[in-house]
């Protein structure tokens, strides 16, 4: 009953959740992608809490055209 | 024949596939490993890859299969050919290869990394193949996206006690959206609220039927009742063909339901498309399990509701205007689509439920599991007009359901209006949804070459304008055989990508095979009928007539079929040159599995 119901709205609230999250990693991270924004002396500051997230962004940037493209999740089967 | 037996058949065919054919296929030929990791437990990312308990994702796969399809192509094939061929296809279709396209889609995304079956394509058959799928996307969300909307147009036209639910409906999922994700609202208490109050406006809807109705003349009373558009209709005058016309109340209703899915596509999906789904699917739950359970019981307690009064079977060959055929081989396995075989649903719910899937064990029950409950929705359908027969085929299958829920107590006004709103919500909600992805596709696929296309505004309008000249020739029959027609042959190119990855790894493609090749077959001749049928039964009198704007309709959906038969070709080609280059070699030794994090 919760995967017909509930489960879309709690999996879409964390789709949410990680496009603000890959928008601060884009912020502290740019570099990585080409995109230097935030001086590395915070960047490496950061660096710690950030580098489980790192992987996951990296995907998530590869499937864009553009850097400023929106990830609509529930079309990736296209 | 009556209700409870067709009910009895659908249990046994239940369980006779899944526990005979199904878990044999799993265990011997699949083998599904429940200690190797999946794609979900490998890359966990907590949003897209996340693994995810069986009964969740069985509730969540089902939710992104089921839809309109085995409804529409029920009542359409019911009064066609008779309930029996419609009966004997849906039991046929779903145990023998239904759940295997269902289910063995997922046991391919699974097996490959998780990625999507145009990629799997990409590699294993050809690079151009990917690129003939986005035609096949784009084309079936067209043709499914003016049948709908053709459909509900007229349904809305017509019956006027549906319009004050859909308009509370769409309010009720804007103001749902807002309370869950803006407000934090619970979502029972939300639940309660916004279905509360559409089940109640769906209800009520004869209240205002004579306001609507008021409205639908008003319209019609701006060009002193003279049609917009008149057109020739094969389906009409008992199929012989007769004049019929696009009142400007209709044209109304087409664009009111353009408005909504233009909305739908471009908003964020948590505003509004998201929360209209929902509500609307509890709507259209509640008509079926009311429904279908009636059903069962009503023959003992009503038995006047619950047996089959329209015929058995009406022929090899049924007239569709003066020149038109409609052989049952091959019509009738394109005419009803999902409930049988789709390739929607192992596109697209493959995908989403794949990156979930916790254990391999949890994809036969996820993946064949919602096949086999859809395939039970269509059964409903094919119930509920097999006993109603009053009316319009949508107004017979209304007839029927609101008997059906009418057993419970409901009395028929109420029970025919949830019924009719039942029909409508589930094809509405699923028509939003469509014109997003076809928009997304139309990017993907042309916005190197156009580059207006990458706006979403832009594409979304060119989606809907061209379902709405599809809409203006009237054949909406046409439109969604030609739809079936391209969601069997992607279901087939769904199959050919399992067979072929089945060669590759050595284990035993014919489960797949036969199944694939019996569709791709089937549909090719589909095509070329519906291409037959359009270009003398609705071209060529709406040309002679002078009739511009049908005339380009049905024009524009015979280069359709034309194009899709090309594509068609060439995947089976490509596919025949991939199946005998892995025919040549070696069987690859199986992978140890890494351990499980």
């Amino acid at each position: 009953m919760y995967g017909l119901t509930g489960q879309q709205f709690a999996h879409h609230a964390l789709e949410m959740k990680q496009e603000t999250e890959a928008l601060f990693l884009l912020a502290t991270l740019g570099d990585l992608a080409g995109l230097p924004i935030m001086p590395p002396i915070y960047s490496l500051g950061l660096l710690p809490y950030l580098v489980p997230e790192i992987a996951t962004w990296k995907r998530q940037l590869a499937r864009r055209k553009e850097l400023w493209e929106k990830e609509e999740f529930d079309l990736h089967g296209v | 024949m009556n209700a409870l037996i067709a009910v009895i058949l659908g249990a046994v065919t239940v369980y006779l596939t899944y526990t005979r054919y199904a878990r044999r296929i799993d265990r011997n030929v699949v083998q599904s490993d429940p200690k190797r990791a999946t794609p979900a437990t490998l890359y966990m990312d907590g949003v897209d890859f996340m693994p995810t308990n069986r009964n969740i994702l069985f509730g969540y796969h089902f939710k992104s299969i089921a839809a309109a399809g085995p409804i529409v192509g029920a009542i359409v094939a019911a009064t066609l050919w008779g309930w029996l061929p419609a009966m004997i296809w849906l039991i046929g279709g779903v145990a023998f290869m239904g759940w295997v396209s269902d289910y063995t889609a997922i046991v391919l995304s699974v097996r490959n990394e998780g990625h999507s079956l145009s990629a799997v394509a990409h590699r294993l058959i050809s690079p151009r193949t990917r690129t003939i799928l986005f035609l096949f996307i784009f084309f079936y969300l067209l043709l499914v996206a003016g049948a709908f909307v053709g459909i509900m147009a007229t349904v809305m036209e017509t019956q006027p006690r549906t319009h004050l639910g859909m308009i509370l409906l769409v309010i009720m999922g804007l103001l749902l959206g807002q309370m869950l994700y803006r407000w934090r609202i619970g979502l029972v208490p939300a639940t309660l609220v916004t279905v509360g109050i559409t089940l109640i406006a769906i209800m009520t809807g004869h209240a205002s039927e004579a306001w609507f109705k008021g409205l639908n003349d008003g319209l019609n009373a701006l060009t002193h009742g003279a049609p917009l558009v008149t057109y020739f209709d094969p389906t009409l005058g008992g199929f012989k063909g007769a004049e019929a016309q696009v009142m400007p109340s209709l044209f109304f209703w087409a664009i009111a339901i353009s408005v909504f899915c233009y909305a739908g596509s471009v908003m964020p999906i948590w505003r509004m498309a998201q929360p209209v789904v929902y509500v609307g699917f509890w709507i259209t739950t509640l008509a079926m399990i009311l429904g279908l359970s009636g059903a069962a019981i009503g023959t003992f307690t009503r038995p006047e509701v619950a047996y089959f009064s329209i015929p058995a079977f009406t022929g090899w060959n049924p007239q569709m205007g003066p020149a038109g055929i409609m052989p049952l081989w091959p019509m009738l396995f394109v005419t009803i689509a999902c409930g049988a075989i789709s390739g929607w649903h192992a596109l697209f719910g493959s995908v989403g439920t794949a990156r979930q899937i916790e254990n391999e064990a949890d994809m036969l029950p996820v993946g064949a599991g919602a096949m086999l409950a859809e395939f039970l929705l269509g059964l409903l359908a094919l119930m509920a007009i097999s006993v109603g027969a009053k009316g319009t085929p949508v107004a017979a299958f209304a007839n029927g359901l609101g008997g059906f829920i009418g057993i419970w107590g409901v009395p028929t006004d109420y029970a025919v209006s949830l019924a009719f709103a039942a029909f409508i919500v589930i094809v509405l909600v699923v028509t939003q949804l469509l014109f997003r992805v076809m928009r997304v596709t139309l990017t993907e696929w042309l916005g190197e070459i156009i580059p207006p296309l990458r706006n979403q505004h832009f594409a979304s309008f060119i989606s809907i304008a061209l379902a709405i000249l599809l809409v203006m020739t009237g054949t909406w029959i046409y439109l969604w055989q030609l739809f079936g027609a391209a969601n069997q042959l992607m279901a087939a190119l769904s199959l050919l990508l399992v067979t072929i990855w089945l060669v590759s790894v050595g284990k035993n493609w014919i489960f797949a095979g036969i199944p694939m090749i019996f569709m791709y077959v089937t549909t090719v001749a589909s095509i070329l009928v519906t291409a037959y049928n359009l270009y003398f039964n609705v071209y060529v009198p709406n040309l002679h007539a002078g009739r511009t704007l049908p005339a380009v309709g049905s024009g524009l959906m015979v280069v359709v079929a034309v194009l899709l038969i090309i594509a068609a070709l060439f995947i089976g080609v490509d596919g025949y040159r991939a199946f005998f280059r892995y025919r040549r070699q070696p069987a690859p030794s199986v992978r140890a599995a890494p351990a499980k994090g």
